[in-house]
């Protein structure tokens, strides 16, 4: 692949990463609104707003999934590498590399799973108890969320393939307040 | 099978893999090796893990932590438990303590506590003459004070993985988080007294006066959140709800610090760090699904009650256990990997779950700052330049005393169960 089309996939990576992150921003900012307005609801108004539990359940899970991509892209997710930063160089690469195949071996297994599901739900017309949302859309999110993680990686693979500085060692998550 | 759940999941943690990973490796090695099952039960369970309402007050509490901790709430704080303990010696060392109590009722983000009262304190008690050691190990020790005191996250996490009330955890972690509070503010002073340190100064009432009214809308935070939960008028996820509304309306009217876009930065951060740690709630829900389906816990629960282990062994053994997990591993992760194993050999000899879920998060707060790889270390080394071998050296103490108090929280278990039952009426 030419130079100049990795790093025009880079460049829309990140810029698909960043839509997903303002996305799941301003759809975490609904929850909270709409959880608030339940409350105010129930004690002003006397009654609930019907199947916002639902909805923001449901927006929590397509944060999580969702944003999971954007942190594989960004190399945050947890780990536990105190051990495995002692390892020598090469050592740590092989390693690094041997978890990229994995991740992508891997996510990619469970949104090929997940597309079967979710077509399975599309297919039955499956809609939440309360809400009434088509379940193929909470679940969809898990789908888009693994293929996009395993896509993920592989971009990072192809960018440390051509040397890209960075591209296969896992950040340091030492980020304040990043951590509970 | 054990090499599925044990061995796999224990090389590839040991090797650096992300935790979610690990978890999804082995499980799926168990499905296709070991147990045959079609693999749409990962969908399923990783879809279900997650699909519970008490979990939204994860990103809720974060995100009401977040909007806090980005303005002045933190110096306001401050300035309000400075002027009220000033007279007393070693007042600037009883603030941070006090602060970061506060703080924790606030946010429960144990790094972000780190690094906000730090920038603040550090400054502060190098100009009063504290010894640098002493400050920098109280510094780093007092933010794990903030996931003892609710709102905790990682008590919302246990609750969800052990099945237990959220508000019954909160409410058992009221009195472990001020004990310890009061034994490290008992410290200070003492300190200050023997290596005549940090001179108190007169009460004022004016500058009290001035800062209570500059801090009390902080304060806020934590009475609406504690009050609401425990005055019965919203759960915890909507007390977390109320708290993020609340948070964004100081912040943006009365403070006047933060703007749209601060709030759309704060949701964004929050969402990302949701992410973080829900991925592997939702991995973690399949592993422990396999190893439910697999009695692996009643077994091992089994295997505790034939040794005829006594509870106040068997607890020492896991405080042993969850100290030199909590060294290296996140308290979320060590929640998740190791609730659902324990949680069968602690009900076998009797011990509370409410309990024992005080212990856990003392133990794993512990190690977010024992040497040498605790983050909130890390942190104050970056965040607040110091050199970490001083850090190392002032952190022991604070170390011996949260091991106290650990030791106290876990064989007088009155301690955790007395404010649940003072707020619950019994069990």
């Amino acid at each position: 692949m030419k130079e100049k089309s990795i790093i025009g996939l880079e460049r829309a990576f990140e810029w698909l990463m960043r839509l997903i992150e303002v996305i799941i921003g301003y759809a975490l900012m609904f929850a909270v609104g709409l959880n608030f307005a339940n409350v105010v609801d129930r004690y002003v108004i006397g009654h609930s707003i019907l199947g916002a539990d639902e909805v923001e359940v449901f927006i929590m899970l397509g944060m999580t999934f969702l944003g999971a991509a954007v942190v594989a892209w960004r190399k945050k997710h947890l780990r536990m590498d105190v051990l495995a930063k002692l390892f020598p160089m090469p050592v740590q690469i092989f390693l690094r590399a041997a978890e990229m195949v994995l991740f992508a071996s891997l996510t990619g297994v469970v949104a090929v799973e997940s597309w079967s599901y979710t077509l399975q739900m599309f297919r039955l017309g499956v809609t939440s108890n309360t809400a009434g949302l088509a379940m193929w859309i909470p679940h969809g999110t898990v789908m888009v969320g693994f293929s996009l993680m395993a896509l993920a990686v592989i971009v990072r693979g192809l960018l440390s393939l051509r040397g890209k500085k960075g591209a296969d060692l896992p950040e340091n998550d030492h980020d304040m307040g990043l951590k509970p | 099978m054990t090499f599925a759940l044990v061995i796999v999941p224990l090389s590839l943690l040991l090797l650096g893999f992300p935790i979610f990973l690990v978890l999804l490796t082995s499980v799926t090695v168990a499905l296709v090796f070991y147990m045959h099952v079609p693999l749409a039960v990962l969908h399923q369970n990783l879809f279900g893990s997650v699909n519970a309402y008490a979990l939204l007050a994860v990103p809720f509490f974060i995100f009401a932590g977040e909007l806090m901790s980005r303005g002045s709430v933190a110096q306001r704080i401050v300035d309000l438990v400075r002027t009220s303990v000033g007279p007393i010696r070693g007042s600037l060392g009883v603030t941070t303590v006090g602060t970061s109590a506060i703080f924790g009722a606030i946010s429960g983000i144990s790094a972000a506590a780190v690094a906000t009262i730090g920038k603040v304190m550090l400054p502060a008690m190098r100009k009063e003459g504290y010894p640098e050691a002493f400050a920098a190990g109280l510094i780093t020790a007092v933010g794990a004070i903030d996931i003892i005191i609710p709102p905790s996250i990682p008590m919302i996490v246990y609750g969800a993985t052990a099945e237990v009330s959220v508000p019954r955890l909160y409410a058992a972690g009221i009195v472990p988080g001020l004990l310890i509070a009061l034994i490290l503010a008992i410290y200070v002073m003492w300190c200050a007294n023997l290596r005549g340190f940090g001179k108190g100064h007169h009460f004022e009432l004016k500058a009290f006066l001035i800062a209570a009214g500059r801090g009390i809308w902080a304060l806020g935070a934590p009475v609406i959140i504690l009050g609401g939960i425990y005055g019965g008028i919203f759960s915890p996820t909507e007390a977390a709800a109320v708290a993020c509304v609340y948070a964004a309306l100081v912040t943006r009217f009365v403070f006047r610090e933060l703007g749209w876009r601060d709030f759309v930065e704060a949701a964004c951060s929050t969402a990302i760090f949701t992410s973080q740690i829900l991925i592997i709630v939702s991995c973690a829900g399949v592993f422990a699904w396999l190893l439910t389906v697999n009695q692996i816990p009643a077994a091992m629960a089994g295997w505790i009650e034939a040794l005829h282990v006594s509870w106040w062994m068997l607890l020492l053994i896991i405080n042993v256990l969850l100290l030199a997990v909590g060294c290296f591993l996140d308290p979320l992760s060590a929640i998740l990997l190791l609730t659902p194993l324990l949680i069968p050999m602690v009900k076998a000899v009797g011990v509370d779950p409410v309990h024992f879920g005080i212990i856990m998060t003392v133990n794993l707060a512990i190690g977010l700052f024992h040497p040498p790889f605790g983050i909130n270390i890390f942190v104050a080394q970056s965040v607040l330049g110091l050199e970490l071998g001083v850090i190392y050296r002032g952190i022991i103490p604070f170390v011996i005393l949260y091991l106290i108090a650990l030791a106290l929280i876990t064989y007088v278990p009155d301690i955790s169960l007395y404010g649940m039952s003072l707020l619950f009426g019994g069990g």
